[in-house]
């Protein structure tokens, strides 16, 4: 089942973090980004639907970063300034793979549930 | 792969903590302005859109405190938060501060330093291959009162050729020779003289050269040496063309053929002694620093005799007990009481031996001293404890509104519970290091200058034992002072705290019976180490004290070492005695001069047994022989019972001066003048009786001693006595006054009688010394504690005591509810302490002297001392009690 973050002191309709280290992994998988690049990009996948509390990113890109499954770098971006970008580790491809399958089985058997009652 | 670089990322973190929380910044005022530039594109007006970029955001110091916690040690912040605020706190009171960083480091410094010196000693093996296959094997002698003694060194070879339980067996001995390299006077060494496969034994190979080889033991081959590095250091400085140089050695040429490793060390003739007697003083003896190989012809030695002069040592065969290789000996005693070359006693059990592992030979008696030591200075270190512990209770109690208001606005229990242990941790740490610093000055000190007979003495080191020991006892002694204060405050209701004004006692009647009970037990702890430290004193007393029999003021003793090469004849010696006596008595301010054959307290050297010659079944036991020339006994001053002292003109030799308690042993209330006995099969005539005297040992009755004039067995080791007013400044004299008849005769030291005393007494007096530091540190912990506990109670109570003031108590009324305060938990402390003494005086029963192990006037004078001390520690706090203006302490109610 999906891990529960302590810290992030969860509301009901907030993203549950097991589900936001997929996303973030997910988004990063194809190119270097950073995190308000992140947080706009999972807003703009999920139609608006997914609403990332922008901040609570932040702690989960670092605790990611810890476990060696993403990586960061500073570099500059199209306009010019500073920013850190994160993008995925052999480790975190990995784990990426494994998490995707485990939501889809999670999902698919949701749905069944969903769907049969 | 992927553990190492989370691991190495934790690092990171850790060590780049400033760099990684400056980008945690930038990223997220990154964030921040990305999203402000997206809202103005979407028409917001700048302060609108920084609103609106925080809004979707979200709290970014609580972003980045959550970040910060996924880097890990968030505990170690806080951890150095507290440290910080302790650090802070302390600085705030020096006065607390500095006094429990004094104890700490004191009882640390004190504890540590008693610890590497039990540990060196008692704990450490001995620094041998398989050291503990090494033995020391004893004999039995039944006319020798059964002690264990050094063995015959023909039965010793026996035991070598026929004992299978050993795999191999040495004897050796301890003697002190004459060193000279060049052309310098002879300096005294150490040495030891052993068959060759001594370093067999011990499995000790040579630093430089080689030890010895069998042929080193065959007479004409055996003029080489072997030194240990201390001694190479210091003769040839270190150089490797040693080996090979020669040296004269007890007037001998040698070669030196090897240098022993630096880490050899053999125990010193003090410390393996061959000969036991119960409490004899030994001169301390330094450690061998030459050895030397012995060519003996075995047969020359006689079958029954010669005890005591020679050590075995052996190694074990692997799985052999020490109950079996003391059986075979005892099988071997047996063959040689039945061989037919035995000429003595056949009775079975008249020759036994005895099997002894070599570290306990070693060690000995330093055994119940040194735990001695070690049980004194942790109850002194617990009762340093129970000080801290104490004052941090006292400032707890002070604390607790702040403690509940902390608790009040959600803290942690545990929290500040951390926040006390971090204070007492910071101070132990501070207290440990300095303590450990201090231990490693004290050792210094104490091996540099080191009268004390201390088996073991140059392997005393502060090594991770040592370290290890001091840093627990450091966490122990924190956690144990931070005990008490923290139970209060988790027993503290912040309400209660809180209702309570700020002037008034805090409702500490628990708080406070808490610090009396602390303060009973440490006056247990302090009463019973007193206690001790009495008895040791009034012992050392006692023995400085003892009628001696002879006078130790204004007289010095030269001891000179002729050595058979030089003076083999009886007349060579006789010759430089008598030259040497007129030369001391040329010297100006000499009142007299004379010579004797043993080291006045330096113990027995000479035994005999004596029999009257008309009646032979009285036999006394073995007596002590000096051999004296005329004017010895006036020279010393003792004094004469009965007939006559040697004199000049006596040509007899075969005259003895008994003392009068052996006198009275052979002839009761007889008048032994004229009377003859039988020594050694010779036969004297009793010419004088000389008072009893404590000669060979301030530690054991007067010895039963016979004087023989010195032309009739002129001793090797000569003692020359002189009496002079300023005797302290004749010491070059009397060695000039020696060198003048022969330069390179070999003088092992000139010193005044008054230091010899002291020296036949350095470890008593070390012990008493030690005690009495411990016992005086120990006083002023338990005053310090009483009068802290006093001065607290009286502040709290000031209004009561305005109270009882305005309600008629007069001054003294008010001294005496001080004084009652402390007095319960004193008098319970007392009684509790002197139970304890009472069972450590049993225990060091044996290392006393002329007082019991419960003795009236030491418990006297010891309660008394205690409780003076604790009214003068209560007396200031009364005072400020019994000046409390009743209308001032009621007014601030």
């Amino acid at each position: 089942m999906l891990i529960v973050d302590n810290h992030s002191m969860a509301k009901p309709n907030d993203l549950v973090q097991g589900t936001l280290d997929l996303l973030i992994l997910k988004t990063i998988s194809l190119e270097p980004k950073h995190g308000w690049a992140i947080a706009k990009r999972i807003q703009q996948i999920s139609g608006e639907v997914l609403q990332v509390q922008q901040g609570s990113l932040y702690p989960a890109l670092h605790r990611l970063e810890q476990r060696a499954w993403i990586k960061a770098k500073w570099k500059e971006t199209e306009t010019g300034r500073q920013a850190k970008f994160y993008s995925l580790t052999a480790a975190g491809r990995a784990q990426l793979e494994k998490e995707a399958a485990h939501w889809s089985r999670l999902s698919e058997a949701i749905d069944l549930v969903v769907q049969t009652t | 792969m992927v553990w190492a670089r989370r691991f190495w990322l934790r690092l990171q973190s850790l060590f780049r903590r400033n760099r990684n929380e400056r980008q945690l910044h930038d990223e997220i005022q990154f964030h921040l302005e990305q999203q402000i530039a997206e809202n103005i594109a979407a028409g917001m007006n700048p302060q609108e859109a920084g609103y609106a970029a925080m809004r979707t955001f979200g709290n970014p110091t609580i972003t980045k405190e959550q970040a910060r916690d996924t880097w890990g040690w968030l505990w170690l912040e806080q951890i150095a938060c507290d440290l910080r605020y302790a650090a802070r706190t302390l600085r705030k009171s020096p006065g607390f501060a500095s006094t429990a960083f004094l104890t700490l480091a004191l009882g640390i410094g004190a504890s540590t330093a008693v610890f590497t010196v039990v540990d060196s000693v008692l704990l450490k093996p001995l620094a041998f291959h398989e050291s503990g296959r090494l033995v020391a094997c004893w004999e039995r002698v039944r006319f020798l009162g059964d002690d264990a003694t050094g063995p015959n060194p023909r039965h010793a070879d026996v035991w070598r050729q026929r004992a299978t339980a050993f795999s191999g067996l040495t004897y050796s001995q301890y003697a002190a020779m004459g060193l000279t390299l060049g052309a310098e006077h002879p300096r005294l060494t150490s040495a030891v003289v052993t068959i060759p496969n001594l370093f067999d034994i011990l499995e000790v190979h040579a630093y430089l050269g080689r030890t010895f080889v069998p042929e080193d033991g065959v007479p004409g081959h055996d003029n080489v040496a072997v030194l240990t590095y201390p001694l190479w250091q210091d003769l040839f400085h270190g150089d490797p063309s040693a080996v090979g140089a020669t040296i004269r050695v007890g007037d001998v040429s040698r070669q030196v053929v090897g240098v022993l490793p630096a880490n050899f060390h053999f125990p010193s003739a003090s410390v393996l002694r061959s000969f036991r007697r119960a409490d004899q003083s030994v001169s301390v003896a330094p450690d061998p620093a030459i050895f030397i190989p012995a060519a003996l012809d075995i047969a020359k030695f006689p079958w029954n005799g010669n005890y005591g002069n020679w050590i075995t040592l052996g190694r074990l065969n692997p799985g052999v007990t020490l109950a079996q290789a003391s059986a075979q000996l005892n099988t071997i005693q047996a063959q040689i009481l039945s061989d037919p070359a035995w000429p003595a006693d056949r009775r079975p059990g008249a020759l036994g031996a005895w099997v002894q592992p070599m570290q306990e030979a070693v060690v000995g008696d330093s055994r119940t001293a040194l735990w001695l030591l070690m049980a004194s200075v942790l109850g002194l270190m617990l009762i340093a404890c129970l000080n801290l512990a104490n004052a941090q209770l006292g400032r707890a109690m002070t604390r607790s509104r702040e403690s509940a208001v902390r608790t009040a606005l959600g803290a942690a229990k545990w929290r500040l519970i951390w926040s006390v242990l971090a204070e007492n941790l910071l101070l132990a740490a501070l207290g440990g290091a300095a303590g450990i610093l201090l231990a490693n000055a004290a050792l210094n000190l104490f091996m540099r200058d080191t009268p004390v007979g201390l088996p073991r003495l140059s392997e005393i080191h502060l090594n991770l034992n040592e370290l290890l020991f001091s840093i627990l006892l450091t966490f122990g002694a924190s956690l144990l002072s931070a005990f008490l204060p923290a139970l209060r405050l988790l027993a503290t209701d912040p309400q209660a705290s809180l209702q309570q004004s700020s002037s008034r006692s805090f409702g500490s009647r628990h708080g406070n019976r808490l610090r009396r009970w602390l303060i009973g037990m440490q006056v247990a702890g302090c009463t019973a180490l007193l206690l001790v430290t009495g008895l040791f004193s009034k012992s050392l007393l006692h023995l400085l004290g003892e009628e001696r029999g002879f006078d130790t003021g204004q007289v010095a003793v030269a001891e000179v070492r002729l050595t058979p090469q030089s003076y083999g004849t009886d007349q060579n010696r006789v010759n430089f005695d008598d030259a040497v006596l007129s030369n001391l008595r040329a010297i100006p301010g000499v009142e007299a001069a004379a010579m004797v054959s043993a080291m006045p307290l330096g113990g027995e050297s000479w035994i005999e047994s004596v029999q009257r010659l008309d009646k032979p079944d009285l036999e006394s036991p073995l007596i002590n022989f000096r051999w004296v020339s005329p004017g010895y006994f006036e020279t010393t001053r003792q004094r004469l019972v009965a007939g006559r002292f040697f004199e000049e003109r006596d040509r007899n030799l075969s005259n003895v001066v008994l003392s009068e308690g052996e006198a009275k042993a052979l002839w009761g209330n007889e008048d032994p003048i004229g009377g003859q006995v039988k020594i050694e099969g010779r036969i004297f005539t009793v010419i004088g009786v000389v008072a009893d005297s404590r000669n060979t040992s301030l530690k054991t009755p007067p010895a039963r001693m016979a004087y023989v004039h010195y032309k009739d067995r002129p001793p090797f080791p000569t003692y020359f006595v002189v009496r002079a007013p300023n005797v302290g400044g004749l010491v070059s004299a009397m060695r000039q006054a020696i060198w003048k008849y022969d330069p390179e005769v070999t003088i092992a030291r000139v010193k005044t009688l008054g230091a010899q005393l002291t020296d036949s007494l350095a470890t008593e007096r070390f012990e008493t010394l030690v005690l009495l530091s411990f016992g005086a540190a120990a006083l002023l912990l338990a005053m310090l504690g009483i009068y802290g506990v006093l001065s607290y109670s009286v502040v709290t109570r000031k209004q009561e005591i305005g109270v009882r003031m305005a309600l008629g108590a007069t001054r003294a009324k008010v001294y005496a509810l001080t004084f009652a305060e402390a007095g319960v938990p004193v008098f319970a402390g007392v009684i509790a302490g002197l139970a304890g003494s009472v069972l450590a005086g049993r225990a060091v029963r044996t290392m006393l002297y002329g007082t019991q192990a419960v003795d009236p006037p030491v418990i006297l004078m010891v309660t008394g001392l205690f409780l003076l001390s604790a009214m003068a520690a209560a007396f200031l706090p009364a005072r400020r009690a019994a000046s409390v203006q009743p209308m001032e302490a009621l007014r601030s109610e």
